[in-house]
């Protein structure tokens, strides 16, 4: 079975994510709760094995690890009509069950402490594959355990199986709010240091433009965490649907990133979605022909990742993938692209071909859609940057005054110097600089010592 | 007729004529032209007044008529588009002298000149080559012919040739001499009377003797002696036609025994005979009436009015067939046609009638059985099908069924009898399908089987023809579609050939690739077999009944050779290609899917079929090779994420030529996979929702892939040429990279050491790489900035082909591929740098 994912929810926000995508897996697959085919579902020529494998019993087993530091999500989850769905070997969490204390530093120790338990679990994952194509990590970059346990699992993931991808769906934390964390700014740094040289291909979902997308397209006045985690759940399986419904093009992931991502530190992508609905909504008044859908992914509104808008930089698409599903003419998105060009709907960079590369999918027969055709945007774009920027301001701010350090230097590896987080915020300040290079049409020799 | 016959006669022609243009244009323009003006009837009244003209220009018109109405009266097949041709030949005056030119070396009816002008190329080409066609056909039946007359003839006495005496057709005795009677005027008519209803029977009188004929099918003449009364005289000449009719008819009687005249022949003589009989009781009451001394000549020639009209038109209708020397089909189309000339008079056309009702029956039951049956028992070549039966079934199945349909029942045209010429298709169609449905261990249900009886003006045959050509359609595509799975057999071969069934490609080049990249003589194909057998079962292909018909094949050529070889365009690209035959392909290069196919879906997915999905695969297959090293190239790039900014600029401008070999490769085969392959699927399934016979079925199959051989880029050789070194310089760019990737682990080890302790170590390392490098074949960098112009130039060519091509009407669809690969127009922005650049320095040298 090719192309296996092995699929890791690190952290409270991991876990949540992960169970609603796990939910969502089991609908469009006709899985039931138990991990048992229905009956409607045992003709499909879906590829149910990217996710789950088959056990002895013929019950299907998400290739999932769960890891948590402390019990509140995993409870609910092994409380839930789905605690018969993972594999019990699976799910660790931690002994002592005191969490991470929403420090990265102490995240990324327990980490360290807990990596033969954890890497034996993934490695009998890894073996149980015929040919695993990569990692699948669900956390957010702002908590402890999803963000330091997470960096650590980062490192020794790209460590151990350099030759596997490592992709990540990253949980940016809402700028909106005051966040209760607050070493939030610490955190994401040090989180995305990581991110940025060891995971492959990092899908960052902001909060921020998921509450305002909740709010704003689906008119939702409070919306909870299952509402966004459903979101998000949306933007994981559809982003995944060309490898469980195999058709052309586009059946394993390298094929779907790799055009996606021309130079390798350029790995952080946008998302967008449409048609956004919400369950109560009944019969949809817009139109959804492909050109529609095309327009609306570029649109800022719909993307799940809020960037401020940088004036003094041109920024532009380095690449897009549009996966679209449901009844589509290859002619329709053929004009519509057409459209876009003419009508110049996108900047592009220019010192290479960019354009909108389309994957046409099946849907899961399972799910009943009132729309005719849906789309999901993957683009890598230069304005990924100024939530870095921000990420780099926040952290300054509270550098400056040398707040909340105290809890760091506690543990190992802040107890001599705090240069991790200088290098750190080398290494997210260069990245910003590269994102602002490849607007520029010299990006090819650009270097950052020379532009300084 | 097909393209490829077309194709060939073209050919010929115009190598006849010395001509060195490509036949290509020509077929193209005659296609078109065709296709246009094929329902263009070339009437018989244009035939004449062409005669007229050519008659009228004719240095010696006389015998220009004569020849003209002796090929007629020999009903010569294609007389009439011959004069057309030949009066079109005399229009132009351009052609003429041409022809003068080459009068010595070439036929008249063979020459064509490159200078004709082009509004008459069709037709002339057109005529011509029904010309040519009737020629060979006339040499193959000619020979045909002779080969029979060699053979013992089963029974082959024609006793009236053996024994003279036997023949009722004035049996010619020297011996019996003139007898001279000196009788008296007055007592002359008895002993005349007596003359003539001898000649009437076939026999000389004394008074009245035929004379020997000068040519086998002449109109007999008689000698009336010269002491007969001029009053006696004149009413004998004007019995005699008579005597001259009988002698016709029982010429045709007495010749037409032997086996190889055939049972339309046959039959007619029996009906023949028949009236005959009639006719000699009928003399036989003259005789009595004569001895009872009650007949005189006034009397006589009273008698026999009747018996006149009767006679003359057997006369003549025998006469025509014997001139022709018709026999099956052809003989029936003369009595066909003479009963139309005769519709006037209801006597006369009841008997034309008669007779060709009853030299119809052995015709029409060999028509019952084909259509009904299937069989044909035609021992004497007369029927319209023709069965060519080559090979025994059971032998080589899949070359047996693409051959089978084409070949194994041809239709003979000189053989249809005219009230069947509409018709000939849907017969020969009925035997085709019942002949397939037999073979399939099926038959046919019928309702009712009727008769097929010769009818003049009733359609009542014809509908009877219909209704069987419908049921037999209907029950083969019945066999074809619903008991052997016809559609699901297509699914599965498009999602192994087409690549359609992503998942288990994947799978399969995960499994095979090592093995594949070997030289193709190095792989043992028993271990790719298996292999092949593994991915399908790990993949979704697992639910398809048919998957294990697919079998793996390495193929001694690569597909450019293939599609040359296969279009045979001598260019000199071709010549080219062909020096490279030699060299050794890798497995990746030679292999191919093959797919077993039973009887009688062999019959649509036959051997030219598979070679066509052959052709497709390799290409597709190909490129997703080329994409995969492309993706290996890029997990092994992945870790210069963690280089220093330096090391990774020094990177980039590999990565980014990688990029655009990416892009490409990706374009293209979105381009042929969604949309090209799969819009031309669709439109084929929803084509095949509507036919109601296998030839529309094959004929379908047939479009889908061509089109999809056409979009798919592959018909065109430039454009061919351009993908394929596309995807070499992808190769080499992918096995430099790969050779180099140790080199980058050494330079992530040196960049963390750095990284670490200070700044130093980065030097050291790209110095490193580059001395590494430098003492192989140039630094990294010059390597790539190479590997980068060289794609770039393959990449420009192949986009200038594709605008050329596009502006062509039919192809805007390759315009698709332009407008994605250039989608922010950095190409084109190159490309006008480029330019300009070189414009300032061609100004500054200037200047």
């Amino acid at each position: 079975m090719p192309c296996e994912m092995i699929t890791l929810q690190l952290g409270q926000c991991g876990n949540q994510i992960g169970f609603e995508f796990w939910k969502r897996l089991c609908a469009e697959h006709g899985i039931n709760p138990e991990g048992i085919l229905e009956d409607y579902a045992t003709e499909g020529t879906d590829r149910k094995d990217v996710f789950f494998y088959q056990s002895d019993d013929e019950h299907y087993i998400p290739r999932a690890v769960l890891l948590d530091l402390e019990p509140r999500v995993i409870h609910t989850i092994m409380n839930s009509p789905y605690s018969k769905l993972y594999n019990p070997e699976n799910i660790y969490l931690s002994k002592h069950g005191g969490g991470a204390g929403n420090n990265w530093a102490s995240g990324y120790h327990q980490g360290e402490k807990l990596q033969e338990e954890i890497f034996d679990i993934l490695d009998r994952e890894a073996d149980g594959s015929d040919s695993l194509e990569g990692f699948v990590l669900c956390h957010s970059i702002a908590g402890g355990t999803g963000s330091g346990m997470g960096s650590f699992m980062l490192e020794s993931l790209a460590d151990r199986f350099p030759k596997k991808l490592i992709e990540t769906y990253s949980v940016f934390p809402n700028q909106d709010e005051i966040s209760d964390v607050v070493v939030q700014p610490y955190n994401s740094l040090l989180t995305l240091k990581r991110l940025t040289q060891c995971a492959d291909c990092v899908v960052v979902l902001d909060n921020t433009a998921l509450n305002r997308i909740a709010s704003d397209r689906l008119h939702i006045q409070n919306p909870s965490f299952t509402q966004i985690n459903k979101l998000v759940s949306t933007i994981m399986s559809v982003s995944t649907t060309t490898l469980r419904y195999p058709s052309y093009m586009n059946n394993d992931l390298v094929g779907l990133i790799a055009p996606l991502i021309p130079t390798p530190r350029l790995h952080f992508l946008m998302t967008g979605y449409t048609p956004l609905t919400t369950d109560q909504e009944g019969a949809s008044v817009r139109k959804t022909s492909v050109l529609d859908v095309m327009r609306r992914l570029l649109q800022p509104k719909n993307m799940m990742v809020s960037t401020a808008l940088d004036r003094n930089a041109a920024h532009c698409y380095i690449s897009i993938l549009n996966i679209i599903q449901g009844e589509v003419d290859p002619t329709q998105v053929h004009k519509s692209l057409q459209r876009i060009r003419e009508r110049k709907l996108a900047q592009f960079i220019p010192w290479g071909p960019a354009s909108i590369q389309v994957a046409l999918s099946r849907k899961s027969p399972y799910i009943q859609s009132t729309h005719r055709v849906s789309g999901l945007m993957l683009a890598n774009h230069t304005n990924i940057s100024s939530l870095f920027d921000r990420a780099l301001q926040q952290y300054d701010k509270l550098r400056k005054r040398e707040a909340f350090l105290e809890q760091f230097r506690k543990e190992k590896m802040f107890e001599d110097n705090l240069d991790e987080l200088d290098h750190s915020r080398q290494v997210v300040e260069d990245l910003v600089k590269e994102y602002q290079a490849a607007t520029r049409p010299d990006y090819l020799t650009w270097s950052p010592v020379k532009s300084e | 007729m097909s393209e490829f016959k077309l194709h060939h006669l073209v050919g010929e022609l115009l190598e006849i004529l010395g001509s060195s243009s490509a036949p290509e244009k020509y077929v193209e323009e005659l296609q078109k032209r065709c296709s246009r003006s094929s329902d263009l009837a070339i009437s018989n009244v244009a035939t004449q007044s062409c005669v007229r003209k050519l008659a009228k220009n004719a240095p010696d018109s006389d015998l220009f008529l004569q020849k003209y109405e002796e090929l007629k009266s020999k009903n010569v097949d294609l007389l009439g588009p011959f004069m057309q041709l030949l009066d079109l030949i005399s229009a132009d005056k351009n052609l003429k002298d041409h022809l003068g030119k080459n009068a010595l070396s070439t036929n008249l009816s063979n020459t064509k000149s490159s200078t004709i002008t082009r509004e008459d190329v069709p037709q002339i080409c057109k005529n011509v080559i029904k010309a040519a066609v009737e020629g060979e056909r006339k040499l193959n039946k000619q020979i045909s012919m002779t080969d029979k007359r060699n053979d013992p003839p089963l029974v082959s006495q024609n006793w009236v040739v053996d024994r003279p005496r036997f023949s009722w057709d004035f049996p010619s005795d020297l011996s019996v001499t003139f007898c001279q009677k000196v009788v008296p005027a007055a007592s002359q008519e008895t002993i005349l009377l007596w003359d003539i209803l001898c000649c009437l029977k076939g026999m000389d009188g004394s008074y009245i003797t035929s004379e020997p004929l000068a040519n086998p099918y002449d109109v007999r003449s008689f000698v009336i002696s010269q002491d007969v009364g001029t009053s006696y005289k004149q009413l004998a000449q004007q019995i005699l036609p008579l005597a001259s009719h009988y002698s016709m008819t029982v010429r045709f009687i007495e010749e037409k025994v032997l086996p190889e005249d055939g049972q339309v022949n046959h039959a007619l003589r029996g009906a023949l005979n028949c009236l005959l009989k009639d006719y000699l009781l009928f003399i036989v009451q003259l005789e009595a009436e004569h001895i009872r001394g009650k007949l005189n000549l006034q009397k006589l020639w009273f008698y026999i009015q009747p018996t006149m009209a009767t006679m003359a038109i057997l006369a003549h209708i025998t006469s025509t067939i014997c001139k022709a020397s018709a026999k099956g089909g052809k003989v029936l189309s003369l009595l066909h046609e003479h009963m139309n000339d005769i519709s006037g008079e209801a006597k006369s056309k009841e008997l034309c009638l008669f007779l060709i009702r009853a030299a119809s029956v052995p015709y029409m039951q060999t028509l019952e059985k084909w259509v009904y049956k299937g069989v044909i028992s035609d021992p004497y070549q007369e029927f319209l099908v023709e069965d060519n039966e080559l090979i025994q079934r059971e032998e080589l199945p899949m070359d047996y069924s693409a051959d089978y349909w084409e070949k194994r029942y041809t239709v003979r045209h000189e053989r249809i009898p005219v009230f069947l010429s509409e018709h000939a298709q849907t017969i020969l169609r009925t035997g085709k399908y019942l002949n397939v449905i037999r073979q399939c261990g099926k038959t046919v249900q019928w309702g009712k089987q009727e008769p097929l009886e010769y009818q003049h003006r009733g359609q009542k045959y014809i509908a009877a023809i219909d209704r069987a050509y419908s049921e037999a359609a209907r029950t083969l595509l019945e066999v074809l579609i619903h008991e052997n799975d016809l559609m699901g057999r297509l699914r599965s071969v498009k999602n192994y050939f087409l690549l359609a069934q992503g998942d288990f490609v994947v799978q399969f080049m995960n499994l095979c690739e090592g093995e594949l990249a070997k030289n193709m003589y190095d792989i043992v194909i028993h271990r790719l077999a298996s292999l092949l057998e593994l991915a399908l079962r790990m993949s979704t292909a697992d639910c398809d009944p048919y998957k294990d018909d697919l079998k793996p094949e390495l193929l001694p050529h690569d597909l450019q050779f293939q599609m040359f070889r296969i279009l045979s365009i001598q260019t000199q690209g071709e010549k080219d290609f062909c020096s490279q035959v030699d060299t050794a392909l890798t497995g990746l290069e030679a292999f191919v899917f093959n797919y077993d196919v039973k009887w009688p879906v062999s019959l649509i997915i036959n051997r030219k079929a598979i070679a066509c999905y052959q052709m497709i695969f390799r290409h597709l297959f190909y490129c997703k090779h080329i994409e995969r090293l492309l993706c290996r190239v890029w997990i092994s790039n992945k870790i210069a994420k963690t280089f220093t900014c330096e090391a990774a600029m020094a990177y980039r401008q590999a990565f980014s030529l990688r990029q655009r070999m990416l892009d490409c490769i990706q374009h293209l085969e979105y381009y042929m996979m969604v949309e090209v392959i799969e819009p031309n699927w669709l439109t084929f399934l929803n084509k095949m929702s509507k036919v109601s016979n296998v030839d529309d079925v094959l004929s379908v199959h047939q479009d889908l892939l061509d089109n999809c051989l056409k979009e798919c880029m592959l018909t065109d050789p430039v454009l061919l040429a351009c993908i394929t070194s596309l995807c070499a310089v992808c190769v080499e760019f992918c096995n430099f990279m790969q050779q180099m990737s140790r080199y980058y682990v050494d330079a992530e080890l040196t960049s963390m050491i750095g990284s670490c302790q200070d700044d130093v170590g980065d030097c050291d390392s790209e110095n490193d790489a580059e001395s590494t490098l430098g003492a192989e074949e140039g630094s990294f960098e010059e390597r790539i900035t190479k590997l980068d112009t060289r794609f770039m130039e393959v990449l420009v060519r192949l986009l200038d082909r594709i605008r050329d091509l596009g502006r062509e009407i039919d192809n805007e669809k390759l315009l698709n591929v332009l407008c994605r690969l250039d989608f922010n127009m950095f190409y084109t922005e190159m490309l006008s740098r480029q330019g300009m650049e070189k414009t300032t320095r061609q100004q500054d040298i200037s200047g």
